[in-house]
């Protein structure tokens, strides 16, 4: 009880804390600003290569540069949720700061809430660049229901994030060589449907690789969210892949729980938590 | 009466003491460290290490108020029994209890309880200010900013940290980053401190103040219980009401320093620096003494040696003698055993066996 009371102050700490830690790479931030305008003002000059191009059976596709923001800005997303734990986890064994966190009076899923947000609100925040810029400079609309959009975005990001924290457990454990962020870092770029139709896979690299993007969550996701902004579809229209990764949460999120709770002891066992 | 029996004694005979219910309790704690992966080591014939026992069947009691020390070689086990204590480690087997809390099973109660001072000093983020540090930490064991800003305020002064509160950690020297460890393990008013190593960084004077906040601490009310380790001998000696000797992950001795240094010898060997009378004079002080020796220090001074045991009559006897005689005493010096001397028998011990 106690500790849900203490839930927000705590994690405003880490807030405060990585926000401190940002500021002080003051140039970081502002490369990253201009990295971004430089991907999409690029991405608007090849989408004008394939203006009058587009296959029919991808009306998602219409606009390729729509698709790419909104793939690019959700896939940041994805990467975040994914990846976030893993790398705070990792950061802190590399700075030797994880003991003295673990010596305060917090809670396994404290840590694990509280060491991402940060993160996902810097994503935030930069995955809404790919959209402003989009809008501003290179007039690409957007339309359906950002609040459905949005579902789908906090959804996926929490498949992911159950994922994540699977690939902390590693980090915990193994400290380096985790095989979900290879898996899942490189598959979904590939197989998600990133940059082009998922479609595509099946009809070039035939039926089996094509399946791959059937078992990643960003798939559906990134699925969902196209439907919603771009194809302007209904929540009854976009129920499958909905449902689906609601799916993937209830099995995935109480099992990564699980198995980093294991990972915690038994590097509590080994007495290894500050080695990487 | 053999050595280990008489060690084993000295466990008992102190452990027993009743002093109310004890803030730490550490019953029959034994920690082997794993091989990761052992059997998939073995599986593939790759060399594979035993596993390493860094503590075996510890128990001891601290009770509130107590400086207890906690002494012995590197890698003797202190690190590791600390971290059992602060819950970072799990042991292999038996129990430790902080003020009631089991330290696996309530490890959420005992971290409220304690406060760790390491000598690590990677444990801080770099980039921050030891101000901004100290509150992210005040944050997580759930203090309001208003009061963890106060309390901040209040170890900046008493650990002398004002001008470093706004500096960058990694701009602190390894003295202030040290205080500013202990500053940290202090933010939430701990029951009981785990200090390693608290003045090993400090300058002379600074050592001084930190071993008098160190007394205060214990004489507060309430009092905080410290579980103490040091390699400075002397200021285990200075500052803890009992001190625990470990070696090889085994506790060897449990007593005051005092009772220690008894156990090992219980005499001390006694230097005079005497003038107005001659070497042949002098010898009429030896008695019946075997070691009784008389040194020409310089042309108007001898100096004459023996041993007694401690509390004894002898040093009585012979300055009589030397009054008599019409001596003026000049010098009067003792070499007794230090607790340097107890760990290095008990080193010696576990060589020999």
């Amino acid at each position: 009880m106690n500790s849900i009371r203490l839930l927000p102050r705590r994690i405003y700490a880490f807030i405060a804390r990585d926000f401190r830690l940002f500021v002080s790479y003051r140039m970081q931030f502002l490369l990253r600003i201009l990295s971004i305008l430089t991907v999409v003002t690029t991405l608007f000059f090849i989408s004008k290569i394939f203006a009058g191009f587009t296959d029919p059976r991808y009306s998602q596709w219409r606009d390729p540069l729509a698709s790419w923001l909104t793939g690019l800005a959700v896939l940041n997303y994805f990467m975040t949720g994914f990846s976030s734990l893993a790398n705070s986890i990792r950061q802190e064994q590399v700075q030797g700061t994880l003991e003295s966190v673990l010596l305060t009076p917090i809670n396994l899923p404290t840590i694990v809430v509280a060491s991402s947000a940060w993160d996902f609100l810097e994503t935030t925040f930069f995955s809404f660049l790919y959209l402003f810029f989009g809008r501003v400079f290179f007039n690409v609309h957007y339309r359906g229901s950002f609040f459905l959009a949005l579902m789908f975005l906090l959804l996926t990001t929490l498949v992911l994030a159950s994922l994540g924290i699977l690939s902390a457990s590693f980090a915990m454990v193994f400290k380096r060589g985790d095989p979900f962020g290879i898996f899942l870092g490189a598959g979904s770029a590939l197989f998600s449907g990133v940059f082009f139709p998922t479609q595509l896979l099946r009809d070039y690299a035939g039926p089996n690789l094509g399946r791959v993007s059937l078992i990643l969550p960003a798939t559906y996701g990134l699925d969902g969210i196209r439907q919603v902004l771009i194809e302007g579809h209904d929540l009854m229209q976009v129920k499958d892949p909905l449902i689906t990764l609601l799916i993937f949460l209830v099995l995935l999120l109480p099992f990564s729980l699980w198995v980093f709770g294991r990972a915690v002891r038994r590097a509590k066992r080994e007495g290894s938590l500050i080695q990487y | 009466m053999s050595s280990s029996a008489q060690q084993a004694n000295l466990v008992q005979q102190t452990v027993k003491t009743p002093r109310g219910d004890p803030a730490i309790s550490i019953s029959n704690l034994s920690k082997t460290y794993p091989i990761p992966f052992r059997r998939m080591r073995a599986f593939f014939r790759r060399p594979v290490k035993q596993p390493v026992e860094a503590l075996r069947d510890v128990s001891f009691e601290v009770y509130p108020g107590e400086i207890f020390g906690l002494i012995g070689r590197n890698g003797a086990g202190k690190t590791t029994l600390t971290k059992i204590v602060a819950t970072l480690v799990q042991p292999t087997e038996g129990t430790v209890i902080v003020r009631g809390y089991d330290s696996v099973r309530n490890d959420e109660h005992v971290r409220r309880e304690i406060g760790l001072a390491g000598a690590e000093e990677r444990s801080f983020y770099w980039r921050l200010t030891a101000e901004q540090n100290l509150l992210f930490f005040a944050r997580l064991h759930g203090l309001r900013d208003r009061l963890a800003k106060k309390r901040m305020q209040e170890l900046f002064a008493r650990l002398e940290l004002e001008d470093a509160a706004q500096r960058r950690f990694g701009e602190l020297s390894t003295g202030n980053k040290q205080r500013l460890a202990i500053a940290r393990s202090l933010l939430a008013n701990p029951a009981v401190l785990l200090l390693d190593e608290p003045t090993r960084s400090l300058d002379p004077l600074a050592a001084a103040r930190m071993r008098e906040m160190i007394q205060s601490l214990a004489q507060q009310d309430p009092p905080v219980t410290i579980l103490f380790t040091s390699h400075n001998l002397a200021e285990v000696e200075t500052l803890c009401a009992r001190v625990a000797i470990i070696s090889r992950g085994q506790i060897r001795a449990i007593d005051t320093p005092a009772s220690l240094r008894n156990f090992t010898s219980r005499s001390e060997l006694i230097h005079l620096t005497v003038s107005g009378i001659d070497a042949d004079q002098a010898t009429q002080a030896r008695g019946s003494r075997d070691d009784f020796t008389v040194a020409t220090t310089n042309r108007d001074a001898i100096t004459i040696s023996f041993s007694r045991r401690s509390g004894d009559e002898q040093l009585d006897d012979v300055l009589r003698v030397l009054q008599q005689l019409g001596a003026r005493v000049l010098d009067v010096e003792a070499e007794r055993s230090t607790l340097f001397d107890v760990l290095e028998r008990y080193e010696t011990d576990d060589v020999e066996t």
